[in-house]
């Protein structure tokens, strides 16, 4: 994944251990090596992404992606969401919505909130793992800017 | 207590009926009166002719006897004029009060002893005048001096002064009785008069009473409509909440099904994967007589396949029963559009894309549509329309060709219904409801389906304000009514 030297960090928040390893797996079939750093619960995301004072700073000057799903035990993947790229530092990362949901509403209104890519779990594996391949294809070809 | 309307009907007539009887007695009495009146006073008249008639009579004879004994008193014939004055008009006189007694019984009169009596007394009369006349005055008077003439005179006066005193006691009762007439006749008019009045006002009490009765039904009527309307409104709301509630429920649990059944899936596509790749160096190892690894083969070969291929089959019926709630739910929570409907039109089409199926079969439809210009949401009344017709031909009776009748017409001035009618194989009794259930179907299972189309069209119709229901008969044929508002936005606004 091109980052200008930079490694890049993909974010997975993933409330499903199962989803996780069909996801990982199926990314590292596509050839995308870089670091996965996988979170099953909101806070636990959060704390890696603004550190414990919440201000973000700790993430400064890295290359980010994060891989979202909106249905947390203890939040919706919309308040990280929210958060993410509300944040002067790490607004710029690109955030993937990665869930089941499919309604139209909640699509629209990721994108307003400046999701980058919405993309619904099919639950056909073969299409699934179709999905999260081409994800991957796609993730070694984008430009992931550096946090500020 | 209020007065029913029978009762007051028959009060009424009853006090009509009293009221005209009362005036009927008034009327009868009066002209009897009248009649009374008529002849007391055509007797009175009777009773004054007699008497005056009596009185002159005898004031002729008298002025006749006055006449003669002047004459015979001085010799001077001038005394004589009474006599010749009134002797000639006796006869007359006598006549006229015959006819003025007339054929009167009571009380009766000797005419005959009256006129000798008189014809006597004026022959004395005469023969006297004829002897003085002659120069025998003493002869005449002595005539005179006999009495004779006095005796006849005074039988004259008696019968004459009687009849006088029995008219005039006639005129007196006549006028009393004519006084006790009209007395009678003011009590009998004010009486009267004064029950008219008790009736009529009794009447008027009573449809005072009435109507007020009426207007407080009326009123009691309009509250119970007004609070009527308040309730429908209310279930209405209650019920679109309701419904809100199931299909946000279903949403949520199908979409909570739906990521262990992602998980499901997944590794068992990983673990057909991994089985391939064992399979593979399987196959190519040589068993060598060991018969535990032969069997290890035949597990791999042909166990492990079939037992993957049972959870796929089963995740995937899973997953199309999930989708097809997520397409109820879906379905429930779009947003409504109330828009114009020409609803023949709307139903010609439905009918037209299911046409080819129809004559197919040797099908036929008939379309008889009697509704205004509705206002409803489009897509979901031909989602409903269209599941119906599909159920018909889908449903159709083997034996014979498929009969669609599609009728539309105003069940109320609010409300309209769909009827789709067939002649298919229709529904037992006890599946009326069950058809309508998610994933239940009814009678002999020969067609593909999930089990969803009338709990669909049932939830549409809902969403509409309206409802669903069926009539059936096994073997004879299907009957789906579907009403809904004729105007979707005042249900709308109610359940709001």
């Amino acid at each position: 994944m091109p980052s200008h030297g930079e490694v890049v960090t993909i974010v997975m928040v993933e409330d499903d251990a199962g989803h996780a390893r069909l996801i990982e797996r199926n990314i590292r079939r596509a050839g995308v090596n870089n670091e996965i750093v996988a979170f099953d619960n909101g806070t636990d995301a959060l704390e890696y992404l603004f550190g414990g004072d919440g201000s973000g700073e700790m993430n400064a000057h890295r290359h980010l992606l994060i891989l979202l799903d909106l249905n947390l035990p203890d939040m919706t993947g919309v308040d990280i969401l929210e958060r993410v790229k509300s944040n002067p530092h790490t607004k710029r990362s690109p955030v993937i919505v990665l869930t089941t949901t499919d309604d139209a509403r909640e699509i629209q209104r990721c994108y307003d909130l400046g999701a980058n890519v919405y993309i619904t779990k099919p639950v056909d594996y073969d299409a699934f793992a179709n999905a999260i391949r081409q994800l991957g294809l796609f993730f070694s070809v984008m430009q992931v800017p550096e946090t500020a | 207590m209020p007065l029913s309307p029978a009762a007051y009907v028959r009060l009424s007539a009853a006090l009509l009926a009293l009221g005209l009887a009362v005036l009927a007695g008034i009327v009868g009495a009066t002209v009897w009166l009248a009649d009374r009146n008529q002849e007391d006073f055509s007797r009175l008249v009777i009773a004054r002719d007699i008497r005056s008639a009596a009185t002159d009579l005898l004031a002729m004879i008298q002025a006749s006897e006055t006449g003669q004994r002047g004459y015979l008193l001085t010799g001077d014939r001038s005394y004589l004029a009474p006599f010749e004055r009134s002797s000639g008009r006796i006869a007359d006189q006598l006549d006229a009060l015959r006819a003025a007694v007339g054929e009167r019984s009571a009380p009766t009169v000797d005419f005959g002893a009256l006129g000798g009596a008189i014809e006597r007394k004026m022959s004395e009369l005469r023969e006297t005048i004829k002897l003085a006349d002659a120069g025998r005055r003493a002869d005449a008077i002595a005539v005179v001096e006999t009495g004779r003439g006095q005796g006849v005179m005074e039988q004259i006066r008696d019968t004459l002064v009687g009849m006088i005193r029995a008219a005039e006691a006639e005129v007196d009762s006549g006028t009393i009785r004519q006084r006790e007439s009209i007395g009678l006749l003011r009590w009998v008019t004010v009486g009267g008069a004064l029950v008219i009045l008790l009736v009529a006002a009794v009447g008027v009490w009573l449809l005072i009473r009435y109507t007020r009765d009426l207007g407080r039904a009326r009123a009691a009527v309009e509250q119970l409509n007004l609070s009527l309307e308040e309730r429908v409104r209310e279930r209405t709301a209650d019920l679109g909440r309701a419904n809100e509630e199931v299909q946000r429920f279903a949403y949520i649990v199908t979409h909570d099904l739906r990521s262990p059944l992602v998980n499901i899936m997944g590794f068992t596509s990983e673990l057909e994967a991994s089985l391939e790749d064992v399979n593979g160096y399987l196959t190519k190892l040589p068993d060598g007589g060991d018969p535990a690894l032969a069997e290890v083969k035949r597990v791999a070969a042909e166990d492990l396949p079939e037992s993957i291929g049972f959870i796929r089959s089963s995740t995937l019926k899973m997953d199309g029963l999930i989708k097809a709630i997520l397409k109820i739910s879906r379905d429930g929570r779009r947003p409504l559009k109330p828009e114009p409907i020409d609803l023949r039109s709307m139903l010609e089409n439905a009918l037209g894309a299911v046409q080819h199926q129809l004559v197919e079969n040797d099908g036929a439809s008939v379309l008889d549509v009697h509704v205004p210009t509705i206002v409803s949401d489009r897509l979901s009344l031909e989602q409903i329309v269209g599941n119906l017709l599909d159920n018909a031909i889908k449903y159709q009776a083997a034996d014979r060709p498929l009969r669609l009748v599609v009728k539309a017409w105003l069940a109320t001035p609010g409300r309209i219904a769909i009827d789709v009618q067939d002649n298919g194989r229709g529904i037992a009794e006890k599946d009326y409801e069950r058809v309508f259930e998610l994933f239940r179907r009814a009678g002999t299972q020969t067609k593909a389906g999930e089990g969803i189309g009338l709990t669909h069209v049932r939830t549409l119709a809902r969403n509409l304000g309206g409802d669903v229901t069926l009539k059936s008969e096994l073997g004879v044929g299907t009957t789906f009514t579907v009403t809904i508002p004729r105007d979707l936005r005042t249900a709308l606004r109610s359940s709001s």
